[in-house]
């Protein structure tokens, strides 16, 4: 009997409720962590982009450190060693998740945002502060929004990579989509088309969206670079 | 023009999935040849070495000792009795680290021809794989923290029990739930290795550790203890790809022969097992 025989493959769907259980997590962990990048990004992103000296070293080192260890080696550290290190603060799993993918995405996103802004010309910064504007005034009604149709098709990649990523979740047990089809596969040996099934639940999530950055790309390329 | 490009796009993916589906669904029959060999056997003597699939985590049975880099243990020696009667030559081995979860599909991809790597006979299981005779017994046991005031598997209400993925604990446990009529409902957190359900146990992300008593000695410490409750006996055996019935057949006479003339003994004493 191979690993794809029809036999596995009704054994397989019978265990279908419990992937859709896994596909809640997997949702609701992807919402809530893109949320948090967005914000840790849109921060981060100003802040490097800033004349402040000191907040642009902030922001190097925040990046920096996100961009270039391992997303596995932060969650572990979220979930083994700060409950080591402080016994009383133990996140629960699925906090570790969003964590985990806010932070690190937020360092993505952050290069993101940072990009956008550079990309519009020093002058529109200088001319709406010589109208009295403030930096933020500026950078909310000049800049960002300029630089907002820049940024779109990046930030909906990110959202694509940080979908896939949730699925980290399945080395701390935390019952996402990959998680339980781990889970199932692994104790009766229907790997096979479990891991079809899963594999295609995150294909319907992430292909939506990539498409959505191929429309973005097109429309910035069209009425972009004025 | 667009929508053409979605709907291809879409149908290539399925079409990936349909293709595995009957690519690997294929099934491929032992026969014997003229010479008497079964052509899983002979598969074997062509390739000159025997692949086996071994635990490098378990102390005493697979373990990979950190100091010398080499991996040695109770079912090490199995294999190569295995291999010494196959190929006549003990050292003819190729040890391939495995866990509970990779050991399945390295068999079925034809990576390994045994696993021999503490495999519960499981009845689900033998409609996946060929499982020999049972070498060893094993209990399921449990492990905790000495100062969590775990006793007994009835304290394990509401507790989080950390178990291997792939592996059968979660079952034994609450199947041992149901014989004793304990009204008790621990939640089971799955992870993939030894190591980083220790590490959530030390961490005090789970508050209990269940695997075979085997596998839990060689996570103890000083401030953890095994419970002397053991249950559910867990039957190891070697197993094959579904269908190689010749080596099975091999195994179980080879197993048999070694009880027979007391070396099934000896082993067990080498290794501290009982």
């Amino acid at each position: 009997m191979g690993p794809f025989s029809l036999q596995k493959w009704q054994a397989s769907l019978s265990n279908f409720p419990m992937l859709l259980e896994g596909l809640g997590v997997t949702l609701i962990v992807a919402a809530t962590g893109l949320a948090l990048a967005m914000i840790i990004g849109v921060v981060f992103g100003v802040l490097s982009s800033s004349h402040w000296k000191v907040a642009r070293f902030f922001a190097r080192v925040y990046v920096e450190f996100f961009q270039n260890t391992p997303l596995l080696i932060q969650v572990f550290l979220l979930y083994n060693a700060l409950p080591l290190i402080a016994p009383k603060a133990v996140i629960p799993v699925t906090v570790v998740g969003v964590m985990g993918v806010g932070f690190y995405h937020g360092a993505y996103i952050a290069e993101v945002v940072r990009a956008g802004i550079q990309s519009i010309h020093q002058g529109q910064i200088e001319a709406a502060l010589s109208q009295g504007f403030s930096y933020i005034q500026a950078m909310r009604h000049v800049i960002i929004p300029q630089a907002l149709r820049v940024v779109l098709p990046p930030l909906t990649n990110q959202a694509v990579v940080l979908i896939k990523n949730t699925s980290i979740l399945a080395v701390i047990a935390g019952g996402d989509l990959m998680y339980r089809g781990d889970s199932y596969a692994g104790s009766v040996g229907n790997y096979g088309p479990t891991y079809v099934v899963v594999g295609l639940l995150y294909f319907a999530l992430c292909y939506p969206l990539a498409v959505l950055t191929k429309k973005l790309e097109d429309r910035s390329e069209v009425h972009g670079n004025a | 023009m667009k929508k053409k490009m979605h709907v291809l796009v879409i149908a290539f993916a399925l079409v990936l999935s349909v293709t595995a589906l009957v690519g690997c669904g294929a099934k491929k029959a032992t026969t014997t040849g003229a010479n008497g060999v079964s052509s899983d056997i002979q598969k074997i003597k062509d390739a000159g070495v025997l692949k086996v699939g071994v635990k490098v985590d378990v102390p005493n049975f697979g373990y990979k000792d950190p100091k010398t880099n080499k991996i040695d243990g109770f079912e090490i020696d199995l294999a190569r009795q295995l291999a010494k009667r196959i190929l006549g030559d003990e050292s003819k081995i190729q040890l391939e680290p495995v866990t509970a979860k990779t050991r399945g599909p390295l068999l079925d991809n034809g990576q390994l021809d045994v696993v021999i790597a503490t495999f519960t006979i499981k009845p689900e299981r033998l409609l996946q794989w060929n499982f020999s005779d049972s070498y060893y017994t094993d209990q399921v046991g449990i492990l905790v923290k000495k100062d969590s005031g775990i006793t007994g598997l009835k304290d394990l209400d509401g507790k989080k029990v950390g178990v291997a993925q792939g592996a059968t604990t979660k079952d034994a446990i609450e199947a041992e739930i149901a014989a004793q009529k304990l009204s008790i409902k621990p939640n089971y957190l799955e992870f993939a290795t030894y190591p980083e359900i220790n590490a959530a146990l030390e961490s005090g992300r789970i508050d209990a550790f269940s695997v075979d008593k085997s596998i839990l000695t060689g996570y103890l410490s000083s401030d953890k203890v095994i419970l002397a409750e053991g249950f559910a006996p867990q039957q190891y055996g070697i197993a094959t790809k579904k269908g190689n019935d010749g080596i099975t057949k091999e195994c179980n006479t080879m197993l048999k022969e070694m009880t027979a003339n007391g070396e099934m003994t000896t082993l067990l004493k080498k290794w501290n097992l009982k």
